[in-house]
């Protein structure tokens, strides 16, 4: 059932007091829908074209939209093909009638004219997620890509081109905010917000046309892939061809075709983010190095499965939100707390010198003092592993780290973080020594 | 249905208290002039022609079910200007009138223009921006929308803005319209990405949430990049941006202030997330330490190395304005890249980016003569 779609056209030189009276003609279905679909925000721009008989003169076009979600601040008419001979003058939203607006349409040309008509609406929406299923040597994952968008506008779509933007929008006003104002701009004194039409909570029996629609995917060849491309900050994701999405339905795609993807098992301990808990962590970057790298992986859940055995059972690894990934840049997922290795620091020894003292009073002014750390690492696992390490210094007055042991690298991060990285092979336990200077009062001052 | 309304009481009469006698109605108003103007106040001007006798004339002003502010109400006689004098205003007890009592050196039909400022009504300007695929120009829409809530029904009311002709425009009480007023095509952009060090985390990678940097275009409003025919009003501005498929997808909305020419009209579009700026202190250390006799510090400088790893993984060359602070007294030893002096504690960098570039700034500075208690 059509909400907003109560388009109406009345003869030239009406008078609209309370559109009483007035002959409305009510017009064909629309000809063509797009729906461009937004993530950062509770935002669908809707495009929709639809053929018009004008009347040479002035022409009233009255368009409704009560029981919906559309933001009439943002509704827009253009003439696609007579751009020229056909001018909006005006738009009036008429006195004590709610969700209704007037435009006010000069033609020099009298019959159809196609137009185009745009407008925000919220209640749609679309979401990535992952399905990742690492092979048993965890060396590589397969990695599935999937959109999932949901129609709670209160309108059936039928064959929507159906587009989805990656990328945050800058928002002053939330689109259902302004849906549900009284008047479309407010009034010049503080207005009430008027809480939800009830109709828009109340669930819907699936119809004929949601049946039919799923129908229509399901009768597809072959899954549709995603075309993408990258627009200023943005990237467009356009379904080939249309969808039918019914109010209250979801419809999911694969945004990519299934790729397996070379990946590093990271374990990473790191007090001051995780406690004493190691976590952990896999690693591959959206490049063509890792057969991905066409497009920005946009921010969804990550669900990794693990291949069990043989037969190819599963395992359920974990699961994790993943931030949205440019082009080159490396991906993170966090797996939660590790099970199979264990990083353990441990605090050896403390040793004080060079103390100094001050010379009126003779108290202590200042000393140095060494910490002897030992790293115990253990891989109880089967398969080989990276470990990170990161370790807070208490303050910066400290003399260069010189660890002992076999490392794949040590950084000092910043001035009071340094970060060790040992790889480990399958059940084997290793010791990382390190000591740390400190130099206290007034040995700041005088190395 | 008129709310206002103008009646012309005569000859000079003694009124008792309570018992005004409002004689004749006068014809409606000629013309009605709102002007808008003013974002704060709006002004409704009507003229109207007055049968005037010779000597004192009364006429009564009253309006019911809109809010004037009496003290606002003017009259002015356009003409015959100097055979018509307005000799005082009175305000009868209760009532949403006054009395102007004009005294007419012969009878004439005077033209006069009444004015006043009217509550309930106002206008908005919103603004609607279409960029090109390549962001390099922006076709630009602004629309007036009348919000007609006086309680007083306008029909055919001449609109009057700050500039440009008058036009005509009806609008019912509780009634809004929207209309174009201002077009312009091809107008260049300049995009910035802007990242605030007192805004924006330094380590992105240590987040578990995406750190997007705010994109800006800029519109300069100056004759020669195709405005600067008059100041811009503050208003929603939503910017659209060509697919190149015949289509647009929505960029963003910002909400700029009063745009005077000569300066850009500054819309912070959205984030970008394929710039990520990563800053970490290198070194942050005490020198120069002086203790009091208790040997606690009482002044120090402190040396820090900033070091500011810029990449940029789109395939497009980005333009990125960082901001950095050095509060209080400070000398930069080295500074890898120019930067511009904005207030005291405040350096703007400009970085120019190429695809996929990565550029590391460094700054080596010494904040001096660093005071840990205050003169005793």
């Amino acid at each position: 059932m059509k909400k907003w779609t109560a388009l109406a056209l009345a003869a030239c030189g009406f008078v609209l007091p309370a559109l009483a009276g007035i002959d409305l003609v009510t017009l064909p279905e629309r000809d063509s829908v797009q729906l461009t679909i937004y993530n950062s925000a509770d935002l669908t721009l809707v495009r929709e074209v639809r053929k018009l008989t004008l009347r040479k003169g002035l022409n009233k076009l009255s368009f409704g939209w009560a029981n919906t979600l559309i933001d009439p601040t943002s509704l827009r008419l253009r003439a696609v093909d007579k751009p020229d001979a056909v001018k909006l003058l005006d738009v009036a939203y008429p006195p004590r009638i709610n969700s209704q607006a007037v435009w006010n349409v000069q033609s020099e040309v009298e019959g159809e004219v196609l137009v185009e008509i745009t407008f925000f609406t919220s209640g749609i929406s679309w979401r990535a997620f992952y399905m990742a299923t690492l092979s048993q040597d965890e060396k590589d994952m397969l990695l599935e890509g999937y959109v999932r968008v949901t129609n709670n506008s209160g309108e059936d779509y039928a064959n929507a081109q159906t587009r989805m933007i990656v990328g945050v929008v800058n928002l002053i006003d939330e689109i259902a905010d302004l849906a549900r104002r009284k008047e479309p701009y407010g009034r010049p004194y503080p207005e009430v917000v008027m809480a939800a039409p009830m109709a828009l909570r109340m669930s819907r029996a699936p119809n004929a046309m949601a049946l039919a629609g799923a129908m229509d995917y399901a009768e597809e060849a072959s899954p549709k892939e995603i075309v993408k491309e990258g627009l200023s900050e943005y990237f467009l994701y356009t379904i080939p061809g249309t969808e039918t999405i019914p109010n209250q339905w979801s419809k999911r795609l694969p945004s990519f075709k299934p790729v397996r993807v070379p990946v590093v098992n990271l374990f990473r301990y790191d007090e001051e983010r995780y406690g004493s808990t190691t976590m952990r962590l896999l690693f591959f970057k959206n490049d063509e190095k890792h057969h991905l790298g066409e497009t920005p992986l946009p921010d969804g859940f990550f669900k990794v499965y693990r291949t069990a055995d043989q037969q190819d059972h599963l395992s359920y690894e974990g699961a994790t939100p993943i931030k949205y990934i440019p082009v080159e840049q490396e991906a993170e997922l966090n797996l939660g707390a590790a099970r199979g290795v264990k990083v353990e620091p441990k605090l050896m020894k403390i040793q004080t010198d060079q103390y100094l003292f001050n010379g009126t009073n003779g108290n202590i002014s200042g000393y140095d003092q060494a910490e002897d750390w030992t790293l115990e690492l253990n891989n109880y696992r089967d398969i080989p592993v990276r470990v990170e390490v990161f370790r807070r210094l208490r303050h910066p007055y400290v003399d260069e780290i010189k660890p002992k042991g076999e490392l794949a690298s040590f950084e000092k991060q910043d001035a009071q973080r340094v970060k060790f990285v040992v790889e480990l092979s399958p059940n084997t336990e290793r010791e990382i020594t390190y000591r740390v200077v400190y130099h206290e009062g007034d040995r700041r001052e005088r190395r | 249905m008129k709310k206002l309304a103008v009646i012309f009481l005569g000859l000079l009469a003694a009124l008792p208290a309570g018992a005004r006698i409002k004689l004749v109605a006068l014809p409606d108003r000629d013309t009605t002039m709102i002007r808008l103007d003013n974002p704060a106040a709006t002004v409704v001007e009507e003229e109207r022609v007055l049968t005037l006798q010779k000597g004192l004339n009364q006429v009564d002003f009253s309006w019911k079910g809109v809010t004037i502010d009496q003290d606002s109400i003017r009259l002015a006689v356009l003409s015959p200007a100097d055979k018509v004098q307005l000799l005082n205003v009175s305000y009868p007890p209760g009532e949403g009138a006054l009395v102007w009592q004009l005294s007419c050196a012969e009878a004439c039909n005077a033209k006069v223009r009444i004015s006043y400022l009217l509550s309930g009504i106002d206008r908005l300007v919103t603004y609607t921006g279409t960029a090109e695929k390549d962001e390099s120009k922006l076709d630009l829409e602004s629309f007036l929308v009348l919000r007609n809530f006086s309680g007083e029904d306008f029909i055919d009311a001449q609109v009057r803005l700050d500039y440009g002709e008058p036009f005509s425009m009806s609008a019912k009480h509780e009634e809004t319209r929207q209309r174009l007023f201002l077009s312009k095509t091809g107008l260049p952009i300049v995009k910035t990405f802007k990242w605030d060090a007192r805004e924006k985390p330094w380590d992105p990678s240590r987040l578990d949430e995406n750190v997007g940097i705010p994109v800006y275009y800029a519109i300069a409003n100056t004759e020669a990049k195709g405005l600067g025919e008059n100041a811009l009003w503050d208003g929603k501005v939503r910017v659209f941006q060509k697919d190149g498929h015949g289509s647009t997808i929505f960029v963003g909305e910002d909400n700029p202030g009063f745009v005077p020419v000569g300066e850009d009209l500054e819309i912070r579009v959205g984030e970008g997330r394929d710039v990520v700026v990563t800053q970490r202190q290198k070194v942050n250390r005490q020198i120069n330490i002086k203790r009091n006799s208790s040997n606690d510090i009482i002044l120090y400088d402190n040396e820090e190395l900033i070091e500011t790893e810029v990449e940029n993984f789109k395939d497009q060359p980005a333009v990125l304005v960082l901001t950095q602070y050095i509060p209080g007294e400070w000398t930069m030893r080295e500074a890898s890249l120019d930067y511009e002096l904005k207030d005291h504690e405040t350096l703007e960098f400009r970085v120019e980016l190429k695809p996929k570039d990565k550029i590391t700034l460094k700054m080596d500075f010494v904040r001096s003569n660093i005071r840990t208690r205050d003169l005793r």
